[in-house]
């Protein structure tokens, strides 16, 4: 009897649950994202690929709907950026305002992102991204590269004050790493092993410091540029060869994690790590010095490479253009950008929350992490030399394997180059 | 009642599996048919157009070395997975079956790492290979330990060997354990009186008794082994130099980090072959040797 | 005398060998779970600074929980999880002990055609079908972000497997015998099934459930492909936040595996009783 009833409370559940299938196929008309379904206002999705800045924005987002009635809901994905992408427009269900990397922008506008060239905020930056004479891209901060500096271990050291700008060549930087270590400061520096840093961040500054740096890349794509005996190349390296030399787990670089690496910095037992200020956000999570900040990447050049760091805009918000979204999520999408922009709240939860350095004129940011008010400092200053951004999709994990035999002593320098040449003149060249 | 007739035979077959029959073909086959018609198109992915190219996919997944150097390393760490997975799975299941103490409670024990899912369990051991074991290498100061083994290409394959058995030797343990547990016990005192001694049971009788539970487990060690991603991505990711990227993994990024959709679903086909190639001839050897048995 | 004291103390012996290897493994076996309950009261920095301290500078903490679930919003996304869980097995189990049931006892083409293709479909990469599949159901028909859809997929993948397991057990644990003295009583092949066999399957069934359940509640890329509202997120979904490329928060970490490990676990240690028996029993053949 009693599995008799089992059995028929099984079949019931089943029964129950596969009209509930059979309900989510009829029920397709609403499946999309939810197109101003609520009563009292739109809903808008955003898709935000900053970890760092995700608490931030789901905070932000209960205050705005709770002020404007527009329903903001903010997404996260593990995923790449662009797999995610892939996968959100192959089942028709694109973010209403998506935040992805340049090379999205790049990738996705043509066919999916809302022209907005009209918009207020385009006036206030340099850093907006145009897709066939339309602006479709809108910068989310400003990131720059450069060395990271922890002034206060050095000064334990030496006795003086750190001077960044005291240390432009290979030359003077290699003394001031003696000189630490000679003090007692066992190991100096860290060295990021993770393939976005390495070949990402490190190895593309060798194209973006070129002085043609489009001609460098065509002539990479050609099979014709010499890396080896590329002055740039060579310089950049001297510097990575002393990193190596110094850091603290030389012994087995490739091991290096990274949280370790950060702690290390934070704390001041290592000095220097080259990095970019959302690095900051790791740090923070440890007993951080007072003084830190960033320089640029010292290197024996006389064309002023040495004096500026290497960034521009870092993350583009774009609205999608698809039928999946009405025209009022795509203005509501529009009212929300500016707000960051024109209103002193959305001002405020850039610079305030989220640490970001901002990429428009009107914005003033005083409040900013050691990191970042460096990295404002030197944009301010107009020293800041552009992100390339037409690196083929697989550049940074393919060089930066490369990078890191080179770091594990299996390839000299001559070989890591002519690994490098032969990646880039077997790949297909990005159309821009 | 007739039972032989077409209409019995459908609504028999509808009232038992017709339900199955329906989902089956909707989550598998049909995307399965629809995959396969995606690899004769350019589409990257993200676009509303996916261009006809005919058999331009197979052309570059046979160009791209990087594949094969995979589907090759794949092959390798299959191998080795493999049979140390069935090894240690067959001890721990001799062991446990060989009536010591608490019994129960180590096969419990030794079947927890099915517990957590890929990722997660990755992550755990990414912290044993790169944190405890440096910290306690550091601490002994046994020089050998002090570097982390994921930093070295060999070694970031042994990790990814030895997870992988730590992973799946408990499961198998279990089916090896119904095995032993399938020989009758008369069979097995016969044998001790003819004067057999415990080795020689164990060879002699129990293992050619055992047959199918060794296919079974091949079978299902093999499949995982060759579609290996999960634990490659939070232990590795194919890390350090590349060397580490197993056949799954590099499908994945050839369709969506590298954006050339149309190749990644080629070279996961041809991943798709080869396991059923394996696994089916796996499966056949054994059935005859099961009979010969 | 002597020879059997001699054969008595060798068994010891033996016994005792045998006992220390298993406690060896044992240890290996579970060595990751003592270093995730060690790290998981103590502070991030911590962590870094030395993951074998038992305690660390910062001394305990308990912030990691609270935090962690609060960032995964934890109750939210375990009661998605149950439901998806539950739900996908229930049916997991009915559609493929029936299937079974008509492959084993039918040699019709049809029966032998969909095992085939099942058997055949338990080697397909996952990888082949993510994206035919997210366009199939979500360019298509639209029916993405519903928990149904992902209680339909998980059924249909998990069905090839549990089919399979279940074709053993029919095969060797029920005697057709006990189906023909059914047929004779007057019972129709549908009530013979619900009253005589599906009963005789519970060791397959309670193997099925764990490791079906286990598989669901793991689960990361089906989910992660079709679930794509908040409201709907499941536990392995909802802890991905921790795992950012340029910030991963350890403590987080270990906290949100402990969470999501709790519940399975404790089902375990309850069923682990038929689970033993059960894979035993279903694996005969």
């Amino acid at each position: 009897m009693k599995k008799k009833i089992l059995a028929m409370t099984l079949a019931a559940v089943m029964a129950v649950s596969l009209a509930a299938c059979g309900g989510g196929k009829d029920g397709s008309g609403d499946s999309g994202n939810g197109g101003g379904a609520s009563g009292d206002g739109v809903n808008i999705t955003i898709f935000n690929s900053k970890i760092e800045v995700q608490e931030q924005f789901e905070e932000m987002a209960k205050e705005y709907s709770e002020k404007t009635g527009v329903g903001v809901e903010v997404y996260y994905s593990n995923d790449t950026v662009a797999a995610h992408m892939a996968t959100r427009y192959s089942a028709n269900d694109p973010y209403t305002l998506s935040m992805v990397d340049a090379k999205d922008v790049y990738s996705l506008a043509a066919e999916h992102a809302v022209d907005l060239s009209d918009q207020d905020w385009v006036s206030k930056t340099n850093y907006a991204i145009s897709v066939d004479d339309k602006v479709v891209g809108f910068p989310v901060c400003i990131e720059a590269r450069g060395l990271i500096y922890n002034a206060d271990a050095i000064k334990n050291i030496t006795g003086k004050d750190f001077n960044p700008e005291d240390y432009k060549t290979t030359e003077e930087f290699a003394a001031l790493l003696e000189e630490l270590v000679a003090g007692g400061m066992a190991a100096p520096t860290a060295v990021m092993k993770e393939d976005w840093s390495l070949a990402g961040h490190f190895l593309s500054e060798t194209y973006e410091e070129q002085p043609e740096v489009e001609e460098f890349v065509q002539a990479l794509y050609k099979g014709e540029a010499d890396l080896a005996n590329n002055s740039k190349w060579n310089a950049k390296m001297d510097t990575f060869d002393l990193l190596l030399k110094y850091n603290y787990a030389a012994d087995s670089p490739v091991a290096a994690e990274r949280e370790v690496s950060e702690q290390k910095l934070a704390e001041g037992e290592v000095a220097f790590m080259f990095g970019g200020n959302w690095d900051w956000s790791m740090i923070n999570a440890y007993e951080y010095s007072e003084n830190m900040g960033m320089m640029p990447l010292p290197q024996t050049a006389t064309d002023g490479t040495n004096e500026k760091l290497v960034g521009g805009g870092s993350k583009y918000f774009f609205i999608d253009s698809s039928d999946n979204t009405t025209d009022e999520q795509r203005q509501a999408a529009k009212d929300f950008l500016n707000w960051l922009v024109s209103d002193a709240e959305g001002n405020a939860f850039l610079t305030e929350k989220c640490n970001l350095v901002p990429a428009y004129s009107n914005i003033d940011a005083q409040s900013l992490d050691p990191l970042s008010l460096s990295v404002k400092k030197y944009a301010d200053e107009g020293k800041l030399i552009a992100n390339y951004d037409y690196l083929p999709d697989d550049h940074y994990s393919k060089c930066g394997a490369s990078f890191q035999k080179y770091m594990a002593g299996q390839v000299d320098r001559a070989g890591l180059a002519a690994e490098i040449e032969s990646y880039w003149s077997s790949t297909t060249p990005v159309e821009h | 009642m007739k039972t032989n007739t077409m209409s019995y035979k459908c609504k028999q077959f509808a009232m038992f599996a017709g339900v199955t029959t329906v989902v089956f073909a909707a989550v598998v086959i049909i995307p399965f048919l629809y995959g396969l018609y995606l690899t004769f198109t350019s589409w990257d992915g993200v676009s509303t157009q996916k261009p006809f190219v005919g058999m331009a996919n197979y052309v570059s997944t046979f160009a791209d070395t990087a594949y094969w150097q995979a589907l090759g390393r794949t092959f390798i760490y299959a191998i080795i997975a493999v049979i140390l997975v069935n090894v240690v799975a067959f001890i721990l299941a001799f062991l446990v079956t060989s009536g010591v103490k608490g019994q129960n409670f180590f096969r419990a024990g030794f079947f927890i790492p099915n517990l957590i899912g890929g990722i997660v369990l990755g992550y755990i051991w990414k912290f044993v290979f790169n944190r405890a074991l440096v910290a306690l290498g550091e601490s002994l100061s046994a020089g050998a330990l002090s570097t982390s083994l994921l930093a070295t290409s060999g070694g970031a394959m042994f990790c990814l060997i030895i997870v992988s058995v730590w992973q799946y030797a408990g499961y198998m343990m279990l089916i090896y354990v119904a095995g032993f547990m399938s020989v009758s016990a008369d069979v097995l005192e016969a044998a001790q009186i003819d004067g057999c001694t415990n080795v020689q049971t164990l060879v002699h009788i129990s293992v050619p008794l055992m047959v199918s539970s060794f296919v079974q487990c091949l079978f299902l060690t093999i499949t995982r082994c060759f579609m290996v991603y999960d634990v490659n991505l939070s232990l590795t990711k194919g890390e350090p130099f590349g060397s580490s990227v197993m056949a799954a993994m590099h499908v994945y990024n050839q369709a969506f980090t590298y954006k050339n959709y149309g190749t990644g679903q080629a070279e996961a086909l041809i991943l798709f072959i080869v396991c059923a190639v394996i696994g089916v001839l796996q499966v056949y050897i054994g059935k005859k040797a099961e009979v010969s048995a | 005398m002597g020879m059997n004291e001699k054969a008595a103390r060798n068994k010891k012996i033996n016994h005792a060998i045998k006992i220390i290897i298993l406690v060896v493994l044992f240890i290996c076996f579970i060595f990751p779970f003592i270093l995730v309950l060690l790290n998981v009261f103590k502070t991030k920095a911590d962590i870094t600074t030395n993951p074998l301290s038992l305690v660390g500078e910062h001394g305990f903490t308990l912030e990691n929980f609270p935090e962690a679930m609060e960032k995964m919003n934890f109750w939210r996304s375990f009661a998605n999880s149950a439901i998806i869980t539950i739900l996908s097995t229930i049916f997991t189990i009915l559609l493929s002990s029936m299937t079974a049931f008509v492959i084993v006892r039918n040699k019709w083409k049809a029966c032998g055609l969909l095992f085939g293709l099942m058997i055949a479909s338990m080697v397909i990469p996952f990888q082949v079908l993510m994206i035919p599949l997210v366009s199939l159901y979500g360019g298509i028909l639209g029916v993405l972000s519903h928990r149904a859809t992902l209680i339909f997929m998980h059924v249909g993948f998990s069905l090839s497997m549990a089919t399979f397991m279940f074709h053993g057990a029919i095969h060797t644990n029920v005697p057709v015998s006990l189906e023909e003295a059914a047929t004779i009583d007057g019972c129709r092949r549908w009530q013979t099934y619900w009253k005589i066999v599906f009963p005789l399957l519970k060791p397959t069934i309670a193997t099925v459930a764990i490791i079906d359940a286990m598989a669901f509640w793991n689960d990361y890329l089906l989910p992660s492909l079709v679930l794509a509202k908040k409201e709907l997120y499941t536990i392995p979904i909802a802890t991905q936040v921790f795992y950012g490329t340029y910030s991963t928060d350890v403590g987080l970490i270990m906290a949100a595996l402990v969470l999501a490990m709790l519940p399975i676990l404790i089902l375990y240690l309850f069923m682990q009783r038929y689970i033993v028996e059960g894979v035993t029993s279903g694996a005969v053949k």
